[in-house]
């Protein structure tokens, strides 16, 4: 070897290399020096020879041999000869498909074949020849899985990268710009995969793109990180199940994907096996039903223990065999059989459930009218209470946990909110919110008057006086600001302005008032007690460890288990025991039957004197904490006033900020304060005549005073800004109430709301009332039982329009009206029959008697039934009416007539043109009828001849689109007398949109249901089949809404009324036939016959 | 017609009288002003929900208007005897002819006998026609010309005129809540009364009566009451009528007979009230409570 020999081997090369590219040239010279000292001269030249090769291949593969020059001097290393002649080979071969796929191959070999090992190199080239399918956008697909290629080995087995090429190619053929995007994004999301869940992984991913490759995407960049919700051992499993629906279910297998690991994520990673291969019994016979199973379970084991889910899902499987419709309902969480199995299931028992009965059990135990409610809605008013979960009572209402799940039985459950509703209405009954300041107590002397007059002494001087000497124009300016001396709203208020640490004496006050209440619901309830103890122990057990609180906190909480009842869990230290020996003696005398809550305001100012000598130091400084045995509280200070222990040394310390004790919560939130000032607002707005006015000012002034609301809790803004937030919230509660008022009594509120000044009150009056909700459940014919609240149906009043539309369509059809009229007439109730033939009766009725004679002659026996009677038929008729508002109704009627006249034209076009023109002038004099025009022409001539009768009458109209907006409007409500208002309505019906008839009947014969009628009609007037947007499996299904519809007719039916469907629809017998079966329908062939038609229809129903 | 030895004892309408003073316990005046209202022959017309003791009234004035009458009479033990006390339950069936009174057949021939009015009218007694709204109105036109001066009964198919006895007095009862608008006595009728309104007693008033009726404990008797009050707040909500003291009693009985009290408030209250099962569960919730 020579190293001129060398040379020209270079230079032999270097010139056969220069005319592809300068480049090249320097690329292959720089990589023959890196390698001399490896090869031997032949080995050079034909490695030089290879390169050669490449560059020669085609137009740009120099650019594949400048990567095959440069990756040279780190690869022969690596690779020894041999090997390394294979690796050159796969490129040669690649380049023979494309130079760009080679060069890239090269270009990154480096990297790649440390990462995959050179055995598993190729497998690569064959997977990048895979991808490579001629094209210039599969090539540059290939080339960027080649580069790639580094990083997805680093992270991957060959058979990983694999699947995902394979995942790659499927998607190629949709789109190679989301194929890219996937390929770019894999090893960057693949990463924080294990090893063995990346594998399902992408095998799922594999059969995604095979069904759902528009969610592929989604899937890589989302899937990893929702796959971490499921427990790492199920993951293989939950991916396996993932695919198996894909295959089987194709496109909502990555909805199912996501939903499910979102749901898992908030169950216990432990029961995910057990709810996956739940799971997995589903699929063989339904997909979806599994898909839901899993998607709902979250839900499910919320409300159920998780013990009972297989419970749940075996009654769902049950169904699933019977019906695989019904099962997947069941399991979706729409049929009413989950429902109940759910509940029975369940020992949460929600509030809603029972709230009927807890508001007349309130209402039976204070005789007000006790609304109950959730918490949550309390603190929703943003009217000073914060807690969503705790009980309490604003004067009107007794708001409630949602729901209560303590103990594993209903029954249990229902206690708590027993003894929390007791509680709570025991405010209300014995009459915690009637304090007055001026009254006495029945048991303490009063000293109010007393604190009064030490608090006013203390008070310092008004600083007006001291500013006298300012000038003329600052004073003005300064008396603007000054604010006035506020005068407490209520007495409560004032109450507490005696006492100057409000906090403490708030506390003192609810303790003594939660003791006297409680007391007395121990006296008068017997029946609750034990429950009612029960409580007081949990509170009692779940009291903070008294040696742990600052001294006067100590005192306080000493209290509350007094007041629970838990004399053995005092501690207090010895030295002081006098002290708290004085307290218990307070809180004992208030439970005497006639305490009043005037005792406990009393009471409250004696604890609070005793509590404002008690330094709040560290509960370090004391030592001799101690309990309190019985016969030491045998022996209290029982009489009303023995207050002068005051010369027990109070130990020194520093004092630390005082701090409410822990709520007890079964007593809940309690305030007093805000109560009184809430229900003095609320008699003013129901007097009318102000009073004496509350100034938003003074409101303001004092809910910053009290310690019941903490505003900050509820907006974190300013102070100024979130009381006015407070008071608007206020205002409109109130206003709120005053309309319920309303509602009930006719006569209107006038407009002076003592309260306002503030706008919103004014603007709220003349809204539009609020629409009403109502809840229905729908018919699933599949399923064979009921969607739970499937439709909310949303009543509301239509727009008044001009009442002389009323007027006018009588005159136009006057005749009609007076032949209708005289029929109806004939209808006259209160009609007297004679039923014969009775033993006994007003009268003898003379054939009988004539008869019994001739056969008691001719020796027969005679019948004794000679009587008869007068028995008076009385009309007692109630109808309802409802009119399908539908935008079909639209549609005019004499289209077709009209169309078929124009035969007659042929070929003269003046003739035609001159009978266009005449129709044309025809109608713009007389627009076309609509059907909807003839509907409300019926029901003019309806109420005409109803109002003969007299019977009772609703009329109703629908329409609405979807499931949660079914339109309801009431046109006459059957209490209602016919008004101008009702004949301006009428004006108003107009088409809307679609027809779903089922949740409009359901409400209808809600409506009908509340009259006390012999007979009852529900009158159906259509002008089409049933349809609406999911009203049915999808828009073609005819099925769904038709037995839906029947199915309502039928519940009417069952219900003791009448159900009859009359339509316009000429086509309408194919499938009134079925919708109607069992229940009266008729088909109205003539369209203009219809409010003759409705009328005679109407006489024959009832009689 | 007396037939005191056998196993029951029947007598003629007319022939009825209270002869031991009923328990009653007077509320107000009413006992005043029914004594006037006799004096002076004015029609009562007692308003009331039902068991609230408008009939236990009735009898109790009967016996105290008590006086000799003649072959209508018979005394107790202590001489004392009430005056004859005709009551007609009314009902949606009854007509002219049930008060008045009918021809009958008998043989080839008809008797006429004498409806419960026509008895009363004369023999004298106080002739009390109880839920008066329930009859028809065709019927309760009849006792017009009894109720003013004329105080006379005709008796059209006979083409009589009773005048009525002295001591008759015709009493009616209605009560104003459940019946509908559609039964409400007509104003030609109830102009010609005067109205005594009963109500359910007070707590304290009703602890005596039921203690007294039932034969219960004052502590039980107090319980009974506060229930009573208790639900009387549901009127309305729910229930179309309050808990009638007569309930209260029965379920004071029971306790009495050894029922356990929330059973017996059970069977006698809650379910007597209403079929409602919310309501019914609300004053259980309410029983519970009071009674352990």
């Amino acid at each position: 070897m020579s190293s001129s020999e060398r040379a020209k081997i270079l230079a032999k090369y270097e010139k056969l290399l220069t005319p592809y590219s300068t480049s090249l040239v320097a690329e292959f010279h720089r990589s023959a020096s890196a390698i001399a000292d490896l090869v031997s001269d032949q080995e050079l030249s034909q490695w030089a020879e290879e390169g050669l090769d490449l560059a020669r291949q085609s137009w740009r593969s120099w650019e594949a041999a400048g990567e095959y020059f440069r990756a040279t001097p780190q690869m022969l290393p690596m690779l020894g000869l041999e090997r390394y002649r294979r690796w050159a080979r796969y490129g040669r071969e690649l380049a023979e498909l494309s130079s760009a796929l080679a060069a890239s191959y090269f270009r990154t070999s480096s990297k790649t074949v440390p990462a995959a090992t050179f055995e598993r190199l190729g497998d690569l080239v064959e997977l990048g020849r895979l991808l490579y399918k001629g094209t210039w956008r599969s090539a540059s697909l290939a080339v960027q899985f080649f580069d790639s290629s580094p990083q997805l080995f680093a992270e991957m087995s060959i058979d990983d990268v694999r699947v995902l090429v394979r995942f790659v190619d499927a998607l190629c053929d949709r789109s190679y710009d989301l194929a890219s995007h996937c390929l770019s994004i894999a090893p960057h999301v693949l990463k924080p995969l294990g090893d063995e869940d990346r594998s399902t992984f992408l095998q799922f991913a594999e059969s995604l793109a095979a069904t759902g490759w528009a969610d592929a995407r989604s899937y890589l960049e989302k899937g990893p990180a929702l796959l971490a919700h499921v427990q790492q051992k199920q993951r293989v499993r939950f991916l396996e199940l993932a695919s198996e629906l894909s295959r089987r279910e194709g496109r909502q297998a990555f909805g199912f994907f996501s939903d499910a690991a979102r749901a898992l994520s908030t169950i216990d990673p432990d029961s995910h096996g057990l709810l996956l291969s739940l799971s997995e019994e589903l699929v063989e016979r339904s997909p979806i039903a599994a898909m839901e199973f899993l998607k709902t379970a979250a839900t499910i084991v919320e409300r159920i223990p998780l013990d009972t889910i297989a419970d749940w899902h075996d009654e769902g499987s049950r169904l699933l065999d019977a019906s695989i419709d019904g099962g997947e309902a069941y399991f979706r969480l729409e049929s009413s059989r989950g429902e109940d199995m759910l509940e029975s299931l369940s020992s949460r028992l929600d509030l809603s459930r029972v709230s009927d009965i807890l508001r007349m059990y309130g209402k039976a135990l204070t005789g007000c009218e006790v609304a109950v409610h959730s918490s949550e809605a309390l603190a929703e008013k943003g009217i000073g209470w914060v807690e969503t979960e705790s009980p309490s009572t604003e004067g009107t209402a007794i708001f409630l946990p949602p729901w209560i799940e303590e103990y594993s039985d209903k029954e249990r459950n229902f206690t708590v909110y027993k003894v929390y509703c007791t509680h709570q209405a025991g405010h209300l009954e014995f009459g915690t919110f009637e304090f007055e300041f001026e009254t006495e107590g029945a048991i303490f002397t009063n000293r109010r008057n007393e604190f009064a007059e030490a608090r006013r002494a203390a008070a310092p001087p008004a600083p007006a006086q001291a500013e006298a000497t300012d000038t003329e124009a600052a004073d003005i300016l300064e008396a603007d600001e000054q604010p006035t001396e506020h005068v407490p709203i209520t007495d409560m208020e004032r109450f507490f302005d005696i006492l100057p640490d409000r906090k403490l004496a708030s506390d003192l006050f609810a303790i003594a008032e939660d003791a006297r209440i409680d007391l007395l619901i121990d006296r008068e309830y017997a029946g609750i007690r034990r429950s009612y103890t029960d409580r007081q122990t949990i509170e009692l057990a779940k009291r903070p460890s008294i040696d742990k609180l600052p001294l006067k906190q100590a005192f306080v909480e000493n209290l509350v288990r007094v007041s629970l009842g838990g004399y053995d869990t005092m501690l207090w230290p010895e030295a002081l025991h006098p002290i708290m020996h004085e307290a218990i003696g307070v809180i004992e005398m208030l439970r005497q039957p006639q305490a009043n809550v005037e005792d406990a305001a009393e009471a409250t100012l004696r604890l609070y004197e005793l509590a404002t000598g008690i330094p709040n130091i560290a509960p370090e400084i004391m030592e001799d904490w101690e309990e309190f045995d019985s016969d030491s509280l045998q022996s209290l200070p029982m009489s009303a006033d023995s207050l002068g222990n005051s010369d027990i040394d109070m130990p020194q310390g520093e004092q630390m900020p005082y701090e409410s004790p822990s709520p007890v919560d079964f007593r809940g939130d309690f305030k007093p304060e805000t109560v009184q000032m809430l229900m003095k607002l609320r008699k003013q707005s129901q007097e009318e005549g102000p009073v004496s006015p509350i100034s938003p000012e003074q409101l303001k002034q004092m809910l910053e005073k009290s310690v019941e609301i903490s505003i900050d809790d509820m907006a974190e803004a300013n102070l100024t800004q979130s009381s006015d937030l407070f008071l608007t919230n206020l205002i409109k509660e109130l206003n709120q109430q005053a309309q319920d008022k309303d509602d009930k009594k006719p006569a209107p509120l006038k407009d002076g709301q003592p309260v306002t000044g503030d706008s919103t009150g004014d603007d709220e009056r003349e809204l539009p009332p609020e629409p009403k909700y109502f809840f229905y459940d729908e018919w699933d014919f599949r399923a064979g039982d009921y969607r739970p609240r499937w439709c909310r149906v949303v009543e509301s009043a239509i727009a008044d329009g001009a009442p002389q539309y009323f007027e006018q369509t009588l005159s136009k059809y006057s005749s009609l009206v007076h032949e209708t009229q005289r029929q109806f007439e004939l209808l006259r109730p209160e009609m007297f029959r004679k039923i014969k033939r009775l033993l006994d009766g007003d009268e003898i009725d003379f054939d009988a008697v004539t008869d019994y004679a001739v056969e008691r002659r001719s020796g027969h026996t005679p019948t004794d039934k000679v009587y008869y009677r007068r028995n008076k038929v009385e009309r007692d008729v109630a109808v309802t009416f409802l009119l399908d508002m539908s935008a079909s109704t639209d549609e005019e009627i004499a289209k077709h007539e009209k169309r078929y006249q124009q035969d007659d034209f042929d070929d003269d076009p003046r003739r035609y043109f001159s009978w266009w023109m005449a129709r044309r002038a025809q109608e713009l004099l007389t627009p076309p009828k609509r059907i909807i025009d003839l509907e409300k022409e019926s029901i003019v001539l309806l109420i005409k001849a109803l109002e003969t009768i007299g019977d009772r009458y609703g009329i109703y109209g629908f329409s609405g689109y979807g499931r949660d907006n079914v339109e309801f409007y009431v046109i006459k409500d059957l209490e209602e007398v016919l008004s101008d208002k009702v004949k301006g309505r009428i004006d108003k019906i107009a088409p809307v949109r679609s027809t779903r008839m089922g949740p409009a009947i359901r409400h209808a014969i809600y409506k009908l249901d509340q009259q006390d009628a012999k007979v009852r009609i529900l009158f159906l007037v259509s002008d089409g089949r049933p349809q609406d947007h999911g009203y049915g499996r999808d828009r073609t299904e005819k099925e769904y809404a038709i037995h839906d519809t029947h199915m309502a007719l039928l519940e009417a039916k069952r219900k003791g009324m009448v159900p009859f469907c009359l339509t316009v629809d000429r086509y309408g017998h194919d499938y009134l036939k079925q919708m109607c079966a069992d229940i009266g329908y008729e088909v109205v062939p003539d369209i203009e016959s219809l409010p003759s038609r409705i009328t005679t229809l109407y006489r024959q129903l009832t009689t | 017609m007396t037939s005191s030895d056998s196993t029951y004892r029947q007598y003629a309408i007319e022939e009825y009288t209270i002869d031991y003073e009923p328990f009653y316990v007077p509320v107000k005046d009413e006992v005043e002003l029914f004594l006037s209202a006799y004096a002076q022959k004015i029609p009562v017309l007692l308003k009331g929900p039902t068991g609230c003791g408008k009939t236990r009234f009735v009898e109790y004035m009967a016996f105290k208007l008590g006086r000799p009458l003649g072959a209508v009479t018979k005394a107790n033990k202590n001489g004392e005897h009430g005056r004859a006390l005709i009551t007609v339950a009314c009902h949606e069936d009854l007509t002219a002819s049930d008060l008045v009174g009918r021809y009958l057949l008998e043989g080839d021939s008809t008797r006429w006998i004498d409806g419960p009015l026509t008895r009363a009218v004369k023999v004298g007694a106080v002739c009390y026609l109880d839920e008066i709204v329930e009859a028809r109105k065709d019927t309760t036109v009849l006792i017009h010309p009894l109720t003013d001066h004329r105080r006379i009964l005709p008796i059209e198919k006979l083409g009589q005129i009773v005048e009525a006895r002295d001591g008759f007095l015709l009493v009616i009862s209605y009560n104003p809540g459940y019946q509908s608008a559609l039964k409400d006595l007509k104003h030609s009728t109830r102009q010609r009364f005067m109205a005594i309104e009963f109500n359910y007693p007070t707590r304290d008033l009703e602890t005596n009566i039921i203690a007294h009726e039932a034969g219960v404990s004052d502590a039980v008797a107090a319980d009974l009451a506060k229930l009573g009050e208790k639900v009387r707040h549901l009127k309305e909500h729910g229930l179309a009528e309050g808990v009638s003291t007569r309930l209260l009693i029965y379920a004071g009985r029971l306790i009495h007979e050894g029922i356990p009290a929330r059973r017996a408030c059970q069977v006698s209250v809650v379910w007597a009230l209403t079929d409602d099962g919310d309501v019914q569960r609300s004053i259980e919730e309410v029983v519970t409570s009071i009674f352990e």
